[in-house]
């Protein structure tokens, strides 16, 4: 075989421009195509699209030979195109998103035939770029431990790159920008015979990607997006737009824009119009208040006003500030707003003139997400107010996948701790139906109180409108007074009290008859652990407060109940129940269908396992690396969301972190340094490590989670080095044992990698959401130790 | 009412036919190919497609509506001489009597056809009833009231749905239906007091406008959903001085019990 005759400095920072361009495109197309569709959308495609590297290995390990006789102009070429497609890639899918509609995909046919084309462009991107990485790996075997260290170092810095640009650039701008790596590789990978014709594609390369930079496509949100049905009412126009990495925040204004979530349906003045409303991603994040706001006394979220005087007031996740305007006008004296958003809450400040509630002198104002923020801090407030949970009119169960660690079991104790002895929660909940959401909040609060000890009866007390349910859990038990309060206010709005100490049946449904006659018999239930428990294994929905361990609120679905649902809403209804979790499945279900056939097919050219010398441990040694690497990585990333107080930062740091020091460690396992004698050993020393971790990770981030951000970091990644470094021996270690004996088998375990590492992403989530995240890291550990074992047995 | 659609279908198909734009040789064939077994299989076609739809609108009065307990027979005679197929865009013609809401763009639906007639049914109409429906969409719940009372207002704020229904309404033979674009939220002073108003677009909120133009002993009704799953309907009712509401699953739903 022919050897590559560039220089290894080239070789080696061409890898790594690649690399960091695959991970940036793929954070990029995330956000694009949530954007654009839903964040499930972009799961649906790009965690099909990934299967590209596995195909990579699947086409190397069936035309080995040839591919790497014509390794010289392959790369360059394979880069140039891989550039080309990078830039087109958003272009073309925006021509088939036209007609592409997730939310169509269970109404009409035609619809699959375009998600699967949608698919095959993002597919072949990673294709292109991965099939080059995989030559340069086989190819020059003997390399592996540093060409692999440049693979996963460029991997860690495009995902902090990406991330940093979303600060600044547009989403659609990236894409391109991002091109102009592979292409930077492709150059510095032209050997010097037949350079001119390479040159040539080069410049047509550049050409089409300084064409999309300075022209990018315009961003069509679907129809059926919030922002797209704000826009379509007259006179409606973008005030604003932000790039941030939480998503594109847009702030539009409409002359016929108004909000009042919970209003009393005895208010007879006009509700005014909201100066603009925040969209981030295209979906709602919040109205920007015009200052009249005298209706907001006559929603069902001035209750806990309506009770006592509050001057400590604690918003978490404030988002543009409604609650805070409820807080000064009913005179709080001190309000804290926790809302790592900024950006979406600065954007209302382009509007004339500039002011927000939050930048009222009796506010002050945090960026940390809520848990973290409780974490850090002791006061103790009068009044604590959590965003709205649900959505009005469901969200077609959208966000069943979605992480919620305010609404935890651990959050909810979290809570209790910082009210003052007379202070109040307030939690609202749309009323969904069947009823889901209202009844895992009570379920929640009926379990924080058992645990603190106190009668739920005495502490807690509900309020019902026509469309949406407010629980207020008091410090100390309801007074008279209160419920005489309580009872006044639900008089004079024609709101009906649902939960309080000496309630008549009739009093209950005075003005709103609940879709569910059982629905207060339910509710009522859930105060009492015994009733609690009957009603949490007959009712069709999983009602059960969630943990940190499995913080989905929003995932009901039981599947011992799909007959029974499906007989009740029909399979057509079905979907809409919980479709971000059925879109999982989806994807989950296709990849390992495509990934199978991957992974057998060079079969037909190597023969069976254990005959034609085809090395019996490739799969489970390979596979369970991929397994091991991606279930540890998303478990990370879950742990860091609280650890970092930002999703974003989690994800960057979890990500980056991890492939910088398992670069690192592929790099040493080259090495006469101590490392482990074989690949099998670096498995499993990385499982019993896994397993260390198991235990000391949580409490050692929990012991750190008051640290300042710059020690914060320094302690994630001291802590993260000993298991980041050894996750990057097996691999090259594998590979390069397994092409001294056959590199067509090195390019089948290239494949397999591949194929397991996507097919893990989906079913790390399945994972979680049914056993939880501790499942996903035991798993991950049982992954690495399947590997080692396979060399053992071999 | 509602039989002009077949001479509306007629004569925009023909219209795709015209020669004007075709070369000569072309023309000839087109001319010989219809003289001879193709104006035969055109107008069967057209004739197969119109009958078919017909009977799709009664298998769809017989296997949505009636097995699920609309009984009505003013609601069943309505939904039966409505030609939904002409509410729904073109190229989903063949699909409009499915069991299921179908979009119509601008992200907004026409309704599950049980979900109309469900609807309509819960509003209790009589023929000297004033309507008001917030949220005219395609116009077909407008031609289906339309039906039943001869005093329709309908209002939409998406000024292209608003025309685009509006000349549907008209085309279709409604004529008597009242189409206005503008802010649902202030409801139709003019008119009112109505004896029922449907909001078809929901929101957050129940407009305050929109109570005080409810008849005393009035009726309203608001799907509560996402745009392709209708979670439950709202009926909002003006007693007295008093307002209540009634959140009622549609009967093919049956009251939600627990599995055992």
């Amino acid at each position: 075989m022919k050897r590559a005759p560039l220089p290894p400095l080239q070789l080696h920072l061409a890898l790594i421009l690649l690399s960091a361009a695959l991970i940036a495109f793929q954070l990029e197309q995330m956000q694009l195509l949530a954007l654009i569709q839903w964040h499930h959308f972009a799961y649906l495609i790009i965690s099909v699209a990934l299967l590209g590297f596995g195909a990579s290995g699947t086409l190397i390990a069936l035309y080995r030979s040839s591919l790497l006789r014509h390794m010289e102009w392959l790369l360059p070429v394979l880069m140039f195109a891989c550039a080309i497609t990078m830039a087109l890639a958003l272009p073309l899918s925006q021509g088939i998103s036209s007609r592409f509609d997730v939310c169509l995909l269970f109404v009409e046919a035609g619809q699959t035939p375009l998600l699967l084309l949608s698919q095959s462009i993002y597919l072949l991107v990673f294709f292109l770029g991965a099939l080059p990485l995989g030559l340069v790996f086989i190819g020059l075997s003997h390399r592996i431990n540093s060409l692999y260290c440049a693979n996963l170092m460029g991997s860690g810095i495009g995902g902090l790159g990406a991330v940093a640009l979303m600060y600044f650039l547009l989403p659609q701008q990236l894409p391109a920008l991002t091109a102009l790596l592979p292409w930077a590789a492709g150059i510095l990978v032209i050997a010097r015979p037949r350079r001119m014709p390479l040159l040539v594609l080069a410049a047509l390369t550049l050409a089409v990607i300084t064409a999309v930079l300075f022209q990018p496509p315009p961003i069509r949100p679907s129809q059926y997006k919030d922002i797209s049905r704000t826009l379509d009412l007259p006179g409606s126009k973008i005030a604003a737009s932000q790039p941030s990495p939480y998503g594109l925040i847009e702030l539009v204004t409409a002359p016929a824009l108004r909000y009042a979530p919970g209003l009393s349906l005895t208010y007879e003045q006009e509700v005014p119009t909201v100066r603009g409303a925040v969209f981030t991603n295209g979906d709602w994040f919040g109205a920007v208040s015009s200052g009249q706001a005298s209706f907001l006394q006559a929603t069902l979220t001035a209750l806990p006003y309506a009770m006592a005087k509050r001057d400590r007031v604690l918003v978490l996740q404030a988002g543009t500030g409604t609650d805070i305007i409820l807080a000064l006008e009913n005179g709080a004296q001190e309000i804290m707003a926790v809302e790592p958003q900024q950006q979406a809450t600065a954007i209302s400040t382009d509007l004339h003139p500039p002011t927000t509630p939050l930048d009222h002198r009796l506010v002050q104002r945090s960026s940390l997400t809520p848990r973290t923020w409780l974490a850090l801090h002791r006061q103790a407030y009068d009044l604590i107010t959590l965003p709205t949970v649900g959505s009005f009119g469901g969200a077609s169960g959208l966000f069943a996948l979605q992480e919620e660690y305010l609404l935890t079991r651990e959050a909810f104790l979290e809570l209790w701790r910082h009210l003052s002895p007379d202070g109040v929660l307030q939690v609202s909940a749309w009323l969904d139906s069947p009823a889901r959401n209202s009844l895992r909040l009570a379920a929640t609060l009926a379990e924080t109180l058992e645990e603190v000890g106190v009668d739920a009866h005495q502490h807690v007390a509900a309020v019902r409108g026509w469309n949406m349910i407010t629980f207020i859990l008091k410090r100390s038990p309801l007074s008279n007074d209160d419920i005489t309060a309580v009872r006044s206010f639900c008089q004079r709005l024609q709101f009906d009290p649902t939960l309080l100490p000496g309630l008549q049946a009739q009093e209950r449904i005075r003005s709103h008859a609940p879709a569910d006659p059982h629905f207060l018999a339910n509710l009522d239930s859930l105060f009492s652990p015994a009733s609690r428990s009957e009603l949490s294994s007959s009712y069709p929905f999983n009602l059960a407060p969630v943990s940190d361990n499995h913080p989905f609120f929003s995932q009901f679905l039981r599947w011992q109940s799909l007959a029974h649902l499906l007989q009740l809403f029909g399979e057509r209804a079905l979907p809409f129940l919980e479709l971000g979790y059925l879109i999982v499945l989806v994807s989950f279900c296709q990849i390992t269908l495509a990934a199978v056939l991957l992974i057998l097919l060079p079969l037909l050219r190597l023969g069976l396992p254990g005959r034609s010398g085809l090395q019996r441990w490739t799969i489970p040694f390979f596979g369970g690396l991929g397994l091991g690497y991606m279930f540890f990585e998303i478990m990370l990333i879950h742990k860091l969301v609280l650890f970092f107080g930002h999703p974003i930062f989690a994800a960057a740091a979890g990500i980056s972190g991890l492939l910088i020091f398992s670069g690192l460690g592929s790099l040493l396992s080259g090495h006469s340094l101590p490392r482990p004698a074989n690949h099998g050993q670096a498995a499993a020393l990385v499982a019993l490590l896994l397993l260390l971790y198991f235990f000391i990770l949580p409490p050692l981030l929990q012991l750190a989670i008051t640290l300042p951000p710059m020690w914060k970091t320094l302690f994630f990644l001291l802590l993260i080095a000993p298991p980041g470094l050894a996750m990057g021996m097996p691999f090259p270690l594998g590979l390069s044992q397994l092409a001294n004996h056959s590199k067509s088998q090195a390019a089948w375990a290239w494949g397999i990698n591949g194929c397991v590492s996507v097919v893990s992403t989906g079913l790390a989530t399945i994972v979680a959401v049914e056993l939880g995240f501790s499942a996903v890291m035991l798993m991950a550990c049982a992954a690495y130790a399947l590997a080692a074992l396979s060399t053992a047995w071999s | 009412m509602g039989i002009k659609q077949q001479e509306t279908i007629a004569k925009s198909n023909a219209g795709h036919f015209s020669p004007s734009g075709l070369r000569r040789g072309a023309l000839f064939f087109v001319i010989l190919f219809c003289l001879g077994h193709g104006a035969e299989t055109l107008s069967a076609s057209w004739w197969d497609d119109s009958s078919n739809l017909a009977k799709q609108r009664l298998q769809m009065i017989n296997g949505q509506l009636k097995n699920r307990g609309i009984t009505d027979p003013k609601i069943l005679r309505a939904m039966s001489t409505v030609p939904r197929h002409l509410f729904v865009p073109d190229h989903l013609r063949q699909q409009a009597y499915r069991d299921g809401p179908l979009p119509i763009g601008h992200g907004q639906t026409i309704s599950q056809p049980y979900i109309v007639a469900y609807m309509t049914e819960i509003l209790q109409i009589n023929p000297q009833h004033k309507v008001l429906e917030i949220g005219t969409g395609s116009g077909y719940q407008a031609a289906v009231l339309a039906e039943l009372s001869d005093q329709v207002y309908t209002m939409e704020i998406i000024p292209e749905l608003a025309a685009s229904a509006g000349k549907r309404l008209k085309e279709t033979g409604y004529t008597k239906v009242t189409v206005r674009q503008g802010d649902g939220y202030h409801g139709w002073p003019e008119a009112a007091p109505f004896d029922a108003i449907m909001v078809t677009a929901a929101a957050e909120f129940i407009p305050p406008p929109l109570l005080q133009q409810l008849k005393a002993g009035g009726r309203m009704i608001i799907p509560v959903g996402s745009p392709f799953y209708v979670q439950h309907l709202m009926l909002v009712e003006k007693k007295g001085g008093n307002i209540t509401t009634h959140s009622l699953i549609p009967v093919r739903f049956v009251p939600f019990r627990r599995s055992q």
